[in-house]
């Protein structure tokens, strides 16, 4: 059974090249514009990963994660990061929010899938 | 296409929407309008244009957007105020950043210079002391610098290449999962098949601190392990697979060689280091957190981005639901409907031929299926229309560059952009735009001296507008300046010969002077008009778009030039006339009048050119069935009809045809699509009656038959 | 007792709270069906071979899956965690 990820992103470059790399790895994906749609999403689908940006109109990353985090069906499902920032102030606000993983923008597609399996194998 | 390209044009079409949303924020805050919702946007714009150019190795662009999202962040933050300065130093780095864009499409090149001036003055504005621009983060890793430690401040064991651990080492990993880590999606497994990826693992359980299951909380942590690798295995794979965990994860990373026996060779290099760690091994928990107290945990003294302004930005009012459509599905859809319309007309021609009454019930239908028709093809082309915003919104750079360039001080003001038109027509209309506007900039508005001398604002208004009127989309561009000087104009034109020294002319004859081809009222050459370009351009290319362009000036008080427009390039206003056995269509904006001559307008000049005679001045004939080559010989122009038409290239012409059949609006095929390109002919279409029908590039074929008669010379003197 | 599929975080606190309800009874858990077993599990799982040995109780892990005994083999413990002290 192929995994579900959720990716939010702003940008429509940004979902579709994340939708080629994770589609052509076999995942399902479950795509939002924003955090508040991000959020919305996890009534229609349950993702076994949610991979959000941080900087996004209407909710950011941040409000993402704790509102994952605030759904007992998600306490336990990873959530990466995808940013162009790598600042350690912004990841330890995403980590005290609860998220398991940081990828750094531009990203490499097997980097990214690796940081996927390892989260969610 | 290749999925990358596919990607990469999103990202340019994304990189316009985005650098235009950049403008109107920097526009706003410039305008005063500081919130942290504008702030907020105009940093996403810039970071996510770089997030972009990151995945596709734009790195120039990386670099400089990365400089300009800093000093954002710190406008972001509260450290910088948005006052008008820093704004407008902005404006200009955003024009920058427009250029890499443009750069990365292959559209131009981006100034270094420029750029790296502006990268500095962007940097200078979050350091104004000189001193360390980002001190918080500076203190914030201090180790990170030094030998490739991670973000988490753990500094690596470094041991000198001169020296290494004689006897085969191993790396001991010591983990220790806190609570928090589990709670995160993380999970002790998956770090140990990580680990165990990187090479033989010998993993040993500790759960000396693990209660009996009554007194089990079972979602704290109590185990730790204890991970062997071989020593060959990259030091920086092992800590990147803990890069993010951080202090929910706490490990400790050894040597064990040196532990064993090469601790004495390897000490002189940082003995209380290693002593240290090799004490905290050995310390029962709770003293080795005070030891790692301190100085190691940095991330947690950090919390300073906790502004938590944009998280509770209200949601944008929310337009209705759209989708995005491939471009040609919709080019498709429009042909296909001016197909219908053919078709329909075609079958009402048919009706009306075979005899049926205007009242019969087959007519009467028809009548409805044309109605239903138009009201597809009106539909269908709503489609494709857009704002013109698109084009207006690339106008501020244009002035802010031309106020720079002429050292006058300009203030543009749009109205209008939501006006829509067509696709095809938006995408051309951006060269007369800029044409009218460096215009009215360099030649419209007074020096700042002059404007004080003559008692108006220092500042000069420039206004930039879009309305719909009858069935057309018109443009106005407008100056508070000092008019058109019509004296100097005159004066010009009759210097280079463009009209008579005694012609009688008006004020707005004079004024549409300006337009004539090689007529340019700069005395000596500016650095805006300095192209070799003038009005003339801009009227011939608002021509070749079925246009119309028109001028109104008041000395003392400024000009207003107004361009009107077809709504699309998909259906023109035609005049349908026969030439020989063929039917084509004139467009009907070209066409100033019709008339049959009369021989004694006709004056014979050499032995083909002729001219006519209209209100007391003479208009060079040509033979439309001639200049298409369809015929060798001109036919009387008293027994055809006579097209009295405006060119660019030559003021005016009397195009002689046979016959008129009428007018209509046609829709219009591309003929390069079909056919290659004939000179002389625009495109074509087809006819109610399902004939083909040529559409008149009148301007190629007045200059054809110009450029053919060098002999002309005095035909020149049309007004 | 069979042991549910996947043992992650969300599942540690049912798991004990099963194990607490068996508590003085012998016990053989069938790990047939695991998929996954993560560190808060296996904490629970040793934390009870503890007490049901406190107990003087039998306890056992039968039947692992490949996943179980991967999990536990990576985690350092056997897949009948006998080999923690």
């Amino acid at each position: 059974m192929s995994k579900t990820i959720l990716t939010i992103d702003d940008s429509r470059m940004m979902r579709e090249m994340l939708l080629m790399v994770l589609q052509g790895a076999g995942f399902n994906v479950v795509q939002a514009e924003d955090g508040v749609e991000g959020l919305e999403a996890l009534s229609r689908s349950t993702p076994d990963v949610i991979i959000t940006d941080i900087n996004m109109p209407r909710m950011d990353g941040y409000g993402v994660i704790e509102g994952v985090r605030q759904d007992p069906r998600y306490r336990a499902t990873p959530i990466l990061v995808l940013s162009t920032e790598s600042s350690p102030e912004k990841k330890q606000r995403a980590r005290d929010a609860g998220a398991t993983g940081w990828i750094v923008k531009p990203f490499q597609a097997d980097t990214l899938l690796d940081v996927v399996r390892r989260v969610s194998a | 296409m290749d999925p990358m390209d596919a990607i990469k044009q999103t990202y340019f079409q994304e990189c316009d929407e985005l650098l235009a949303s950049l403008e109107e924020g920097l526009l706003s805050l410039e305008a005063g309008e500081a919130d942290s919702d504008t702030i907020n946007a105009v940093f996403r714009a810039v970071h996510s244009v770089k997030g972009g150019a990151g995945a596709f190795g734009f790195d120039a662009m990386v670099s400089f957007a990365h400089v300009f999202e800093t000093t954002l962040d710190a406008m972001r933050s509260g450290k910088l105020d948005p006052d008008p300065e820093s704004v407008k130093l902005m404006l200009r780095a955003a024009d920058v950043l427009a250029d890499h864009v443009a750069a990365a499409k292959g559209e131009g090149a981006v100034d270094e210079t420029r750029a790296h001036a502006m990268a500095d003055e962007l940097a200078a504005l979050v350091a104004p002391e000189g001193g360390a621009p980002r001190a918080s983060a500076a203190v914030a890793a201090p180790v990170a610098d030094e030998g490739g430690a991670d973000d988490w401040g753990f500094k690596p064991l470094k041991f000198g290449d001169d020296d290494p651990p004689a006897s085969p080492a191993g790396w001991r990993l010591i983990m220790r999962p806190t609570k928090a880590m589990y709670a995160k999606g993380h999970d002790a497994l998956l770090f140990l098949r990580e680990l165990s990826r990187l090479g033989p693992t010998a993993t040993t359980l500790d759960t000396s601190w693990l209660p009996n299951l009554d007194g089990l909380d079972p979602e704290e942590s109590y185990c730790t392990w204890t991970a062997e690798l071989p020593a060959e295995t990259p030091e920086i794979a092992i800590r990147d697979i803990f890069d993010f965990v951080g202090d929910d994860c706490p490990i400790e990373l050894t040597l064990t060689a040196a532990v064993s026996e090469e601790a004495p060779a390897a000490a002189p290099a940082a003995p209380i280091d290693i002593d240290a760690l090799l004490n905290s091994v050995r310390t029962p928990t709770a003293e080795r957190e005070a030891l790692e107290g301190g100085a190691e945990k940095p991330a947690a003294a950090a919390p300073a981005a906790d502004k938590a302004a944009n998280k509770n930005a209200p949601a944008p009012a929310g337009g209705g639901a759209t989708i995005r459509v491939d471009l040609e599905r919709v080019d498709r859809m429009i042909d296909l409907v001016g197909e219908l319309v053919i078709n329909q007309a075609m079958l009402q021609q048919r009706v009306t031929e075979s005899g049926a009454a205007r009242s019969s019930t087959i007519a009467m239908g028809l009548d409805e299926l044309e109605q239903l028709t138009r009201e597809i093809q009106d539909s269908v082309m709503a489609i494709r229309a857009q704002p013109v915003k698109s084009v207006f919104q690339r106008m501020p750079r244009l002035v802010r560059e031309a106020a720079s360039a002429t050292g006058k001080q300009v203030r543009l003001v749009m109205e209008g952009e939501g006006t829509e038109v067509d696709k095809t027509v938006i995408e051309r209309l951006s060269d007369p735009i800029t044409h009218m506007l460096r215009n009215a900039i360099d030649h419209g508005l007074e020096s700042t001296e002059e404007r004080i001398a003559s008692g108006k604002q220092e500042e000069g208004t420039v206004r930039l507008a879009a309305l719909h009127r009858s069935g057309r989309i018109v443009i106005e561009v407008s100056d508070d300046g000092k008019g058109i000087n019509r004296p100097k104009v005159r004066e010009i034109a009759v210097k280079k010969g463009l009209v008579a020294v005694d012609a009688n002319l008006s004020d707005e004859e004079i004024d549409n002077l300006i337009f004539l081809p090689g007529f340019s009222t700069a005395t000596s050459v500016s650095n805006l008009s300095g192209r070799g370009v003038g009005m003339d351009v801009v009227k011939r290319s608002i021509q070749a778009l079925g246009g119309r362009i028109t001028i109104s000036s008041i000395p003392g008080k400024g000009s207003t030039f107004t361009l009107s427009l077809p709504l699309t390039l998909a259906v023109l206003d035609g005049m349908v006339v026969s030439v020989g056995a063929q039917t084509l269509v004139a467009p009907l904006t070209t066409i100033i009048e019709t008339l049959r001559p009369k021989p004694e307008e006709v004056r014979r000049l050499g032995p083909r050119g002729a001219v006519l005679a209209v209100r007391g001045s003479h208009v060079p004939l040509i033979d439309i069935g001639v200049a298409l080559g369809q015929r060798a010989e001109p036919i009387d122009p008293t027994q055809g009809v006579v097209l009295l038409v405006e060119s660019e290239v030559g003021g005016r012409a009397a195009l002689v045809a046979d016959e008129i059949q009428g007018q209509r609006q046609v829709v219009i095929k591309s003929l390069e699509a079909n056919f290659q390109r004939v000179e002389g002919v625009a495109a074509a279409t087809i006819l109610g009656d399902g004939r083909v029908a040529l559409i008149l590039d009148v301007d190629a074929v007045v200059e054809k038959v110009f450029s053919d008669r060098r002999d002309a010379a005095p035909l020149a003197k049309a007004s | 007792m069979k042991l549910p599929q996947i043992l992650d975080l969300a599942a540690a606190t049912t798991l004990r709270t099963q194990l607490m309800e068996r508590r003085g009874q012998k016990l053989a858990l069938d790990g047939g069906e695991v998929e996954r077993l993560g560190g808060l599990c296996l904490q629970v799982l040793i934390a009870a071979r503890n007490q049901w040995r406190v107990d003087g109780v039998d306890f056992r892990i039968v039947n692992p899956s490949p996943a179980f005994a991967d999990g536990a083999r990576l985690m350092g413990a056997d897949a009948s965690l006998g080999d923690a002290p």
